[in-house]
């Protein structure tokens, strides 16, 4: 492993559901509490009507391959170790989409379209990614 | 909309030389480039009252550049400001000056840009997204937006890479007929595939270069740029457009605000892809040229793979695309020169790669995070 960090998310008031989710073993998302859609990027206000008020709902955490992708260049040095691996962005299956990677497969025989669930990686005391791998793995 | 239709004209483009030039910076070579530009216009330096700047990567003071290269050109301007849209800048700039010169709030603009990207070091290895980055994840970097593009269309459309490879052939093709061109050495497909991969589906060779250079374009009336130095080259359309939103668009890996932007400046040209003789589309990757051509309507979404093939973007197929190289060959002034070889198009001195009779050209620009685009129609003006 390298012993140069990697970037982890700035953790505040506005994340920190998010984070204390993932912690737990949840993806949790922001809900409008006026036009009741699910948001990400985590954001002050509802992107669609600019409603403040909402509440963290749980996921299903599953959903398909939007769009795969597989790093061979490294251009943070904290990742050297990692490449070749798989960035995909993942249409979860509530609505939003969100960038993560698909593990437990070789990087490049993940497919747009496969169907994947969510898994947690604890990356730190404090910081737990989701992460995703085949459905029926 | 107030049209601008034909009101106003690029009457003068300058270009440092390209490539790796140690002992450069962003200002030197934003000079230069000035100076060459208002050489070719014809115009003397007290005629330029707008100054419209593009700060690049390495300009330290970054968006008050505008005053660094006014102060460096003694230039005291009626209008001004720096703008950074990457890709998006060049277009966006020259429409502004266009819009400054047509109100009245100045008669002719410069629109300079330099960068040391080369031996100053940019890597363009940011990672995209704001506050909880895509970093996290391992997602950075300029390559890697272009490849979501790109696996998606591959995945819909059935596109393939050999088909992203007739781009890179094509501007390849072109730029060995360019002298100023920074990669002149021809490449076939199967070189392109034999090239490593960057960010998979992505090769090397899909990828526009780094490049140290400087690019200027004067915009000015129609009518001062009657009886000019040059050939006059009018602005006949343009259209900007932006997808601000990334994650929550769907369809935000697909670009749909370059249809816009093109919708936009066919609209104000009164003119459509049936008329274009020569384009010169943004290509930061290659598969950006085929979303390009899908939106501009030279063939349907999804078909632009098979579009490319058998040589129809190069010289002498059915539509050239990027003539001078493009980023992708001749060298990447993020787009600069896309708009400069669009006039050298229309003004007939394109030499070599001169495409005989072009009387319109497209021109596009993309930046960011796939975010930032537009599109001018250039055409000759009657003489």
């Amino acid at each position: 492993m390298s012993d140069h960090p990697k970037p982890l998310p700035e953790i505040s008031d506005e994340t920190r559901p998010f984070w204390d989710g993932t912690r737990n073993q949840q993806l949790v998302m922001q809900q409008c509490a006026r036009c009741r859609h699910i948001r990400y990027p985590i954001s002050r206000v509802c992107p669609e009507c600019l409603e403040v008020g909402h509440e963290w709902v749980p996921l299903s955490g599953r959903g398909e391959v939007y769009s795969a992708i597989v790093f061979h260049q490294v251009y943070d040095k904290a990742f050297a170790d990692d490449v070749p691996y798989n960035v995909s962005l993942v249409q979860l299956d509530e609505g939003p989409r969100m960038f993560s990677n698909v593990v437990g497969v070789p990087p490049s025989q993940v497919r747009v379209g496969d169907r994947v669930r969510v898994v947690f990686d604890p990356v730190t005391e404090e910081v737990t990614l989701p992460r995703f791998t085949p459905e029926d793995s | 909309m107030h049209s601008l239709k034909d009101r106003t004209a690029i009457i003068g483009v300058g270009a440092t030389p390209q490539g790796k030039l140690p002992g450069s910076t962003q200002l030197s070579l934003a000079v230069d480039a000035f100076k060459a530009a208002l050489d070719d216009s014809g115009l003397e330096k007290d005629d330029i009252d707008g100054l419209l700047t593009f700060p690049g990567t390495t300009a330290p003071e970054g968006p008050l550049n505008y005053l660094r290269v006014g102060e460096a050109l003694g230039i005291d301007p009626a209008f001004t400001g720096s703008m950074a849209m990457g890709g998006g800048t060049a277009g966006a700039l020259v429409q502004m000056a266009a819009m400054a010169v047509e109100s009245g709030h100045a008669t002719a603009v410069a629109c300079v840009f330099g960068d040391a990207a080369k031996t100053g070091g940019s890597r363009f290895n940011r990672a995209s997204g704001w506050g909880d980055s895509w970093g996290i994840w391992g997602m950075m970097g300029a390559a890697a937006n272009s490849a979501v593009a790109a696996s998606r269309h591959m995945a819909l459309y059935g596109t393939t890479s050999e088909q992203l490879a007739e781009v890179a052939v094509a501007c390849r093709r072109h730029a060995s007929m360019n002298p100023n061109a920074v990669m002149r050495d021809p490449i076939t497909i199967a070189d392109h595939q034999a090239s490593r991969f960057i960010v998979e589906p992505l090769h090397l060779l899909d990828c526009c270069l780094i490049s140290d250079g400087g690019v200027c374009i004067i915009v000015t009336s129609a009518e001062r740029a009657k009886d000019a130095k040059q050939p006059r080259v009018l602005i006949s359309g343009m259209g900007q457009a932006y997808t601000t939103r990334t994650l929550e668009r769907e369809d935000w890996w697909y670009v749909p605000h370059q249809k816009e932007a093109l919708d936009r400046a066919y609209a104000m040209a009164g003119l459509g892809p049936q008329h274009i003789d020569v384009a010169q589309l943004y290509d930061n990757f290659t598969i950006s040229v085929l979303l390009w051509l899908e939106h501009a309507g030279f063939c349907k979404p999804g078909e632009s793979g098979p579009f490319v093939e058998g040589g129809r973007i190069q010289l002498g197929g059915e539509l050239p695309v990027n003539t001078a190289g493009g980023n992708l060959s001749e060298s990447y002034m993020e787009g600069w020169l896309h708009i400069v070889e669009g006039v050298r198009q229309l003004r007939g001195q394109g030499g070599e790669r001169q495409v005989q009779g072009a009387e319109t050209c497209l021109v596009t620009g993309r930046g960011m995070t796939l975010n930032c685009s537009n599109a001018m129609v250039l055409t000759k003006g009657e003489a």
